[in-house]
Order: C-alpha cells, then sequence, then structure tokens
C-alpha cells in the first residue's frame, strides 16, 4: 500500500514545490511590467541588510562586521564616464595626431639641421 | 520623449531584464531538478521565456510614447 502511495506523495510534493515557487514569482510582480520590476528589485534591495544582520546575528560573527561599509561604487556612473571618455578621445584623434606628426617632423627637421 | 524619460525606460529596461532573465533561470533551475532529471534545457527554455518577456515589456515602454490611449481617444 505504502508503495504505491509513496511516487503519488513524492509528485505532489514537487507539483507543490514547483507551483510554489511559480506563485511567489508571479506575486511579487517579478514577471509583471517594467516598474513592477523595478518595485520588486527596491524592496529585495532595502530587505538585504536588515537580512545579512540577522544571519550574522546567528552566526555570532556580528563582533567581527559592525557595519557594512558604504560602497560609493556606481556602475552607471563609471559607465557613462567610460562612455564620454571613449567619445572624447575619438573626437579629438585626429586633432593630435596631426600635432604630433608636426612635432614629429619638426623634431626631425632640427636633428637634420 | 525628452532624453530624460528615454533614459529612465532604457533603465528601466535592462533593471526589467535582469530581474525577468534571474527569475527564469531560478524557475527554470527548480523545474529541471524536480521534473526534468537535471537536463539544461529547461533552464536555458525559462531563460529565455524571461528574455522575452522583458524584450516585450521594453518594447511597448518604448512604444507607448507615440501611441494614442484610450484616455485620449474619448475627447
Amino acid at each position: 500500500m505504502a508503495a504505491r502511495i509513496w511516487p503519488l506523495v513524492k509528485l505532489a510534493t514537487k507539483v507543490t514545490i514547483a507551483g510554489g515557487a511559480v506563485y511567489v514569482a508571479c506575486d511579487s510582480g517579478l514577471l509583471g511590467s517594467s516598474e513592477q520590476g523595478s518595485e520588486a528589485l527596491e524592496k529585495a534591495k532595502a530587505a538585504v541588510p536588515p537580512a545579512l544582520q540577522d544571519w550574522m546575528k546567528y552566526f555570532g560573527l556580528e563582533a567581527q562586521l559592525p557595519t557594512m561599509p558604504k560602497i560609493e561604487f556606481s556602475p552607471v556612473n563609471s559607465w557613462n564616464a567610460g562612455v564620454r571618455w571613449t567619445i572624447s578621445s575619438l573626437s579629438e584623434a585626429p586633432t593630435r595626431a596631426s600635432e604630433y606628426t608636426n612635432q614629429g617632423l619638426q623634431y626631425v627637421k632640427d636633428l637634420i639641421k | 520623449m525628452s532624453e530624460k524619460e528615454l533614459g529612465k525606460k532604457w533603465d528601466r529596461c535592462l533593471a526589467d531584464g535582469v530581474t525577468k532573465l534571474g527569475t527564469g533561470l531560478g524557475l527554470g533551475i527548480v523545474f529541471s531538478v524536480l521534473f526534468f532529471k537535471r537536463r539544461t534545457w529547461p533552464i536555458t527554455l525559462f531563460s529565455g521565456a524571461g528574455l522575452g518577456m522583458a524584450y516585450a515589456n521594453c518594447q511597448n515602454d518604448l512604444r507607448s510614447h507615440y501611441l494614442l490611449h484610450r484616455s485620449e481617444k474619448e475627447q
């Protein structure tokens, strides 16, 4: 009797877990419009530090890391700065190249003299 | 569409894409482990579906500025 029910129980557990995962994903707005997605991201970002604090307390590591250092690194700003630097150097490249060639030619002329 | 608005839309698109890719990946892993004997194809399928949803959202968002919406039609 148990041998016949066990596969059913396994299947039911698997379906429950998978269904629960899908429900959580849909309910938290992860699969909705862009605004809902960004809202969910903000909520997750806000919920991470308290969760980390609780975990550290649980493991007794609280004394080692008193506060998370505020990282002032913004990938958006770095990317934008990189793009601006690339484009500006590309636009200045011809002028600079002609300057350097002129300087080089002048140097060679001076050497010949 | 002003440049600021456009920039915000693109930011939302990227964030949405990352979110949906991650969700698809997670759900794909769950389904692959539970039902499909840890094969790879459910993971790729669900991740692809997530990316597709993000693409469609982005498309709608960027087009919405140029479409006539129902509230304006009633006038």
